[in-house]
């Protein structure tokens, strides 16, 4: 050995021991030649037992360097290993090279090891056409000092796979934040906080500077808009700019908090995140009428400011956690409906396909959501771009397969896999039904009757289809009452399956039913057979299904979480599916990426773009934060304030930096086109509720009440879009709530949300695309109800007594929050006489149009006329830019 | 060009697009008339193009090549057999269980499930050698429609009319029909960093086209178009001034362009969107009034319609190509779905005179493994599989490239997608290095720092 090491780096003793400042002892040359001489002198003793402290110092420091800088050449998996040193396992370290130890314990400049990283000495440097960094190589100092602490088990090669997750760790988002101290900046009265510290000191060197503030009018609809979706009427306006005191802001900022709007606006910026719909989607749509208490808890949680570590446990594993009351149960239990409501394939033939189909799902949603990683890119072969192997994938599915999915649905034509709900404790919970009557169950029963009866009388197969269809779905509505006719409170939401019998395979295919009671059976061969069921009826842990292949199935992995995130890994007993496990395990100081990720999510809602400009995706494809320190400055203090999002936000928008006013500058704009160092607050066009919203607001007609279900939920189960054989879910052009409680069928969303880029609902959707195109315009321009909302707009104002140009005036306030200048007053002015002279008359042949009354620019007597003038104009102003945008 | 120029433009020269038609003088002749001198007036290409407009059928998802038009009898003579490389380690091969035959005088071979189609195969330049970066559907879509996907670019469709304007100011020059909301959703029709006004307009969505073919909210209900248009240029007047207040918003410049072409669309849109008064002939050949291609058929009908009416650049989306499994009955439901429309659109085309002029190209965002996934499907392939191309200088006829013998990689004629990009451009007349746009220091290019025109399949 001794000669082999020798013959790889002839200089590298004789270079150690001239360096060495003491004479070589005899017999130990340089480093003890075996273990039991190392641990025999104290202190130069390997630490055989790593404190916890120790072990991750080795994995965060030590161990991501050597995978990534030795292990090339030094490890079993080394195409070549060179010199004879194992570097990958615990032995190898200490045991050293063909020539002896690299390590002397306690002795950095005694090992050779240091020696080489040093590069002080031209015939030792390793790595040897790369320099570590000082700091990395003070780590080896220390681990040195140490004792060399390092928690890998005895003489364990590592698992292939193992090395990619190990140098995968050293990427930036699966580091800890680390705490910063804000920089110096050279115009230190301008940085009123540190957030404006870190931000300004990084447009100082890259020679920007920021722009004047923004007016109090315009900062003050900014607000309003980002914190509740709904612009301020005139009076808060004026109130706000005739408040002189230097805790205005603070104060306005505080009752928006405060108000229930911003759980309806907060709420909806998750509910893109959760992929939030009332239906199943894809191929065949069938409504989730339970998928709404989903939606009232998010914007509850938001406006309670709930600890966003207890939203996300609650979410996962609700159902797990302990209550303190029955209502408490039934939130905990709603909140899992996160889980459940995610897009299903339900004509899936194959039991098992469509259960690791959802789980599939799931794993997608929960790791973009909390995560902003991809993982389920890893379920067919090793992620592409970020490490995570094939078999952490499966780790997680085993997690989701060993609970049940409650979802709801009726066995139908082409969706064979209804599953149970689950029922919340009395009284723990609003309904969105009436109490059915007894003539109604009558009415439902003689209708189920006379439809079994023509079923069995017909012998058209697609007439038949269309009476099963019917009394499926009629079955189901008695089923959602009680006996006395009380609506069943019921939700959607996960549960554990059974813990599987010790000793028994829990795993495996089950025969007959699908797990958990189906719902409604049709008593139809021709529905029932539609697919062989053999789902999994247990907890039991995943195999890993070689190229995804549900058929395939190669060994079997234990529950678990991603490795390259955390080097904690909870401990999942035999009788749990793991979600709590895993809900602790995201929802904890330790992960690196889930404060990261929700600050990060906060920042891109408040500013319109992320500080990790990719904001679902933290992982290797996606793009580094643009200013770190500031992230990880968030992060922290996120976390130290109990996860508080309410907390954050206020630390946000009273920085100066949110106080920025909008306007370009040509230097700037030179450096930094798109304002990624925030030199400006960018403009930015409403989203698609707020711009709804803010029409019904101004207009006068907004609903500010929440109504207590939905439309989806009063139409029951059934595919969602084929009136002969179900419900029709429209929207109501009159319904004039927030656009929040809007029915939400996926690939059917209303226009009037859908044409300014809402969410897509079958995605997790963490920023919305910004398109301006001709059908946006066509829709301001066009639109029946943009007109009947220009009408009562109209009307609100002609009740402003007063001249013509005070009517003008409180339209601008209304609408932009701002009186007019005297030029647009003018121009205004000439406007309304010039409209007024001009025939309104359609053209003929249109058609389409609003009843007369209510909206509309009704025509026939003088009064009217002058409506149409002023409908016109208000019109004009919810097309204009200053209005559909926010800057 | 700076990132201001145009805002600049309007406000110093006093006689651009905006000046001109928001003028409290001007109706719908100034309009019409600032228009021509707009951002989408028509442009002399960089030299003589072959093409003049571009229908792209995008078959989301990768559809199969060795199942449609990359014959691989050596493929089928292994079928069952272990492959034993990579990521497929102990998959086995998949021979297509569709058949196979040569068709007309150019030989292309051509899988039954394109019966319609293999009469029109002398118009088809076949590219087999075609690459992408990643096998994942939202890198590979995005690179397919703006060459790169790490970062958001302006959609291929944007810079063709970015680069050559568009022949009818009354309808929007970048058309997507039935776009797909996933894999990038707008960004694949998107303007990103060129001017909004570029932006593809959406009709449909999702794969999802109404069999009445409009962009809703086309008619205003209560008043007239002169009384409309007074209020249009209060709105504009407006708009322009807050533009001045803000400095700098592409948005807004944006909005503003867009309003006019909204305005000039209520006319125009309605006629050209109007199948009522085409042929039973014609709709029978696009296979309209038949339930499996009636969806697709008005779809290329539409293409057809837009691109004679002046449009530069029409997407037509076919969703659903991603067969993993049941690749047998989904594949077969998708080629029948397409196979008529598409040669309907071909044959259409011709009789008009039109595809000499007009780059009609097929394809998705990559092809499939050869080998079996599921038992009755394919995984994802972008290291080969296959385009065409038919008419606007493409050679007729054409087989051009070579996988190996089962399909995996290109081996011959490899055509990446910085190429095929570059190649489109070319037969547009544009130079793929000269259509370039000054974005964060840079001069931003579709292809990238990447891209060679194949000048074998020019004519």
């Amino acid at each position: 050995m001794t000669r082999r090491f020798l013959l790889v780096f002839p200089a590298l003793i004789a270079a150690v021991i001239a360096l060495n400042a003491q004479p070589p002892r005899p017999g130990n040359s340089l480093a003890p030649k075996n273990r039991s001489q190392a641990n025999a002198t104290n202190p130069s003793r390997f630490t055989d037992a790593p404190s916890d402290e120790q072990a991750a110092f080795f994995e965060r420091k030590i161990r991501p360097v050597l995978v990534a800088e030795c292990y090339g050449c030094h490890s079993a998996n080394a195409k070549k290993v060179k010199g004879g040193l194992l570097l990958d396992t615990r032995a190898g370290v200490r045991t050293g090279g063909d020539s002896g130890a690299v390590i002397v314990p306690g002795d950095p400049d005694k090992s050779p090891l240091i020696r080489a990283i040093r590069h002080t000495d031209k015939d030792l440097m390793m790595p040897p056409k790369k320099t570590l960094s000082d700091r990395v190589i003070a780590d080896f100092v220390s681990w040195v000092k140490a004792g060399a602490p390092d928690p890998r088990g005895e003489g364990k090669a590592i698992v292939r796979g193992e090395s990619d997750v190990e140098k995968g760790r050293l990427f930036w988002s699966f580091q800890q934040p680390k705490r910063s101290a804000p920089p110096a900046v050279k115009d230190a009265r301008w940085a009123k906080t540190d957030i404006d510290r870190f931000l300004l000191a990084d447009m100082e060197s890259h020679g920007l500077k920021p722009v004047v503030d923004a007016d109090k009018r315009t900062l003050i609809r900014r607000v309003y808009l980002d914190l509740t979706g709904l612009p301020p009427t005139g009076e808060e306006v004026e109130a706000f700019v005739f408040d002189s005191s230097p805790a205005a802001f603070g104060k306005a900022v505080d009752g928006l908090l405060a108000s229930p709007q911003f759980g309806e606006r907060w709420g909806r910026h998750w509910l893109d995140v959760a992929r939030y719909a009332e239906s199943s989607g894809k191929t065949v749509n069938f409504n989730y009428p339970n998928a709404w208490r989903y939606r009232d808890y998010v914007i509850a949680a938001f406006n309670a400011d709930k600890p966003y570590d207890q939203f996300i446990k609650e979410q996962l594993a609700g159902d797990r956690m302990p209550a303190k009351s029955d209502k408490q149960k039934a939130e905990h239990i709603v909140a899992t409906g996160f889980l459940a409501i995610g897009p299903k394939a339900l004509n899936e033939r194959m039991r098992p396909q469509f259960e690791m189909d959802v789980a599939d799902e799931q794993i997608d949603v929960t790791t973009q959501a909390f995560l902003g990683l991809t993982a389920a890119c890893a379920r067919c072969h090793d992620h592409k771009f970020d490490p995570i192997p094939q078999k952490d994938y499966y780790a997680l599915a085993g997690i989701f397969r060993s609970s049940e999915t409650c979802y709801g649905t009726v066995r139908f034509v082409q969706a064979n896999h209804p599953s149970p709900l689950i029922t919340l404790p009395a009284n723990s919970a609003p309904t969105a039904h009436d109490k059915l009557t007894d003539r109604e169950r009558k009415q439902i029963e003689e209708t189920i009757a006379s439809l079994e009866k023509q079923q069995r009388e017909s012998t058209d197969r697609v007439r038949n289809i269309f009476y099963v269809s019917q009394i499926s779905i009629n079955r189901s509505k008695l089923n959602s009452y009680e006996a006395d006719g009380t609506p069943k409170l019921q939700a959607m939401g996960m549960r554990d399956k059974p813990a599987a019998p010790v000793g028994g395979r829990g795993f495996g295919p089950g025969r007959g039913r699908p797990f958990g009671p189906g719902r409604g059976p049709l008593g139809m061969g021709g529905l029932r057979g539609a697919g062989p069921f053999a789902g999994q009826r247990t907890i039991a842990d995943s195999p890993v299904y070689t190229r995804g292949e549900i058929d395939h199935p190669g060994p079997t992995v234990p529950r678990g979480v991603l490795q390259v995130v955390s080097l904690s890994k909870p401990t999942i007993k035999r009788t749990s599916s793991g979600r709590l496990e895993l809900a602790e395990w995201i929802a904890s100081k330790n992960n690196p990426l889930t404060a990261r990720v929700m600050v990060n999510r906060i920042w891109l809602h408040l500013f319109g773009r992320g500080i990790v400009p990719t904001p679902d995706n933290f992982g290797a494809a996606g793009l580094p934060p643009t200013n770190p320190q500031l992230l990880d400055y968030l992060a922290l203090s996120f976390m130290d304030n109990g996860w508080s999002v309410k907390k954050l936000i206020r630390q946000i928008v009273l920085s100066h930096t949110y106080r920025l006013g909008s306007k370009g500058d040509a230097g700037n704009q030179e450096i930094d086109p798109d304002d990624e160092y925030v030199w400006r607050m960018t403009p930015r066009r409403l989203d698609a509720e707020v711009l709804r919203d803010s029409m019904l607001a101004v207009s006068g007609r907004l609903n500010s009440s929440a109504p207590v279900g939905s439309p989806v939920a009063r139409a029951g189960e059934g595919p969602s879009s084929r009136p002969r054989l179900g419900s029709m879910i429209g929207t109501n052009p009159n319904d004039t709530h927030r656009s929040i409680y809007l029915p939400v069928v996926r690939d059917n969303l209303p226009e009037s949300l859908a044409l300014f880029d809402v969410a897509d609902a079958s995605m997790v959707v963490a920023q919305r695309a910004a398109t301006t195109v001709p059908a946006q315009s066509l829709f301001m321009m066009n639109n029946p109800f943009v007109i009947q909302l220009a009408g009562s707009a109209a009307d609100k104002l002609m009740k402003t007594t007063g001249t013509e140009t005070e009517r003008i005036r409180q339209a601008y306030l209304n609408f932009f929050g701002r009186p007019p200048t005297d030029q647009e007053l003018t121009t205004a002015q000439k406007f309304l006489k010039e409209y007024r002279a001009t025939p309104s008359r359609p053209a003929a042949g249109r058609r389409g149009g609003p009843p007369a009354g209510r909206g509309g620019f009704g025509r026939g007597s003088a009064q009217r006329s002058e409506r149409n003038t002023w409908t016109a104009f208000c019109q004009a102003l919810f097309a204009s830019a200053e209005f559909l945008y926010r800057n | 060009m700076i990132p201001l120029s145009r805002r600049t433009l309007l406000q110093t020269t006093g006689c651009g697009f905006g000046y001109l038609a928001f003028s409290a003088l001007a109706a719908e002749a100034a309009a019409k008339d600032a228009a021509k001198a707009g951002p989408l007036a028509p442009k002399p290409p960089h030299f003589p193009a072959k093409a003049k407009r571009v229908i792209f059928l995008c078959m989301e998802g990768g559809p199969s090549h060795v199942d449609t038009f990359d014959y691989k009898p050596k493929l089928s003579a292994d079928n069952d057999k272990s492959y034993g490389k990579g990521r497929l380690a102990g998959a086995k091969l998949f021979g297509s269980p569709f058949k196979f035959s040569q068709t007309g005088h150019s030989g292309h071979w051509i899988s039954e499930l394109f019966p319609q189609l293999a009469k029109q195969s002398d118009e088809l330049c076949v590219l087999h050698g075609m690459q992408t970066d990643l096998p994942n559907h939202p890198q590979a879509f995005l690179q397919l429609h703006c060459g790169i996907f790490q970062f958001p670019r302006p959609s291929m469709g944007a810079w063709v009319l970015y680069g050559l304007g568009t022949e009818n100011e009354n309808l929007p020059g970048f058309v997507s029909i039935s776009p797909p909301a996933k894999n990038g959703g707008p960004a694949n029709y998107g303007s990103s960093f060129l001017p909004a006004i570029y932006q593809g307009t959406r009709i449909g969505g999702n794969g999802r086209f109404g069999s009445n073919a409009q962009v809703s909210n086309l008619q205003n209900p209560a008043q007239s178009t002169a009384a409309q248009r007074k209020q249009l240029d209060f709105v504009q007047r407006l708009n322009r001034e807050k533009l001045a207040r803000d400095g700098a918003n592409p948005g807004v410049e944006g909005l503003i362009e867009s309003y006019e072409l909204a305005f000039r669309m209520q006319a125009e849109f309605p006629k050209v969107t109007d199948i009522s008064k085409e042929s039973k002939a014609t709709l029978d050949a696009y296979g309209i009034g038949t339930a499996e291609t009636e969806n697709f058929g008005r779809q290329c009908l539409l293409a057809r319609k837009l691109v004679e009416a002046g449009v530069r650049f029409v997407e037509v989306t076919h969703g659903g190509w991603d067969q993993h499994r049941n690749l047998r009955a989904d594949l077969t439901r998708n080629c029948t779905a397409v196979d008529k429309p598409v040669a309907g659109l071909l044959a259409d085309l011709k009789s008009r005179g039109m595809l000499n002029d007009t780059l009609v190209i097929w394809g998705g965002e990559f092809g499939r493994t050869p080998t079996a996934q599921f038992g009755d499907g394919r995984d994802h392939n972008a290291k080969g599989f296959t385009t065409w191309m038919a008419g606007g200088g493409s050679k007729a006829g054409l087989s051009y490239g070579r996988t190996d013998d089962y399909g995996f990689d290109a081996v011959e004629g490899k055509v990446h997608v910085h190429d095929w990009h570059a190649t489109i451009l070319h037969l547009l007349g544009l130079d793929h290095e000269k259509l370039t746009f000054k974005h964060a220091g840079r001069d931003m290019r579709l292809t990238d720092t990447k891209g060679k025109v194949i000048k074998d399949i020019v004519t």
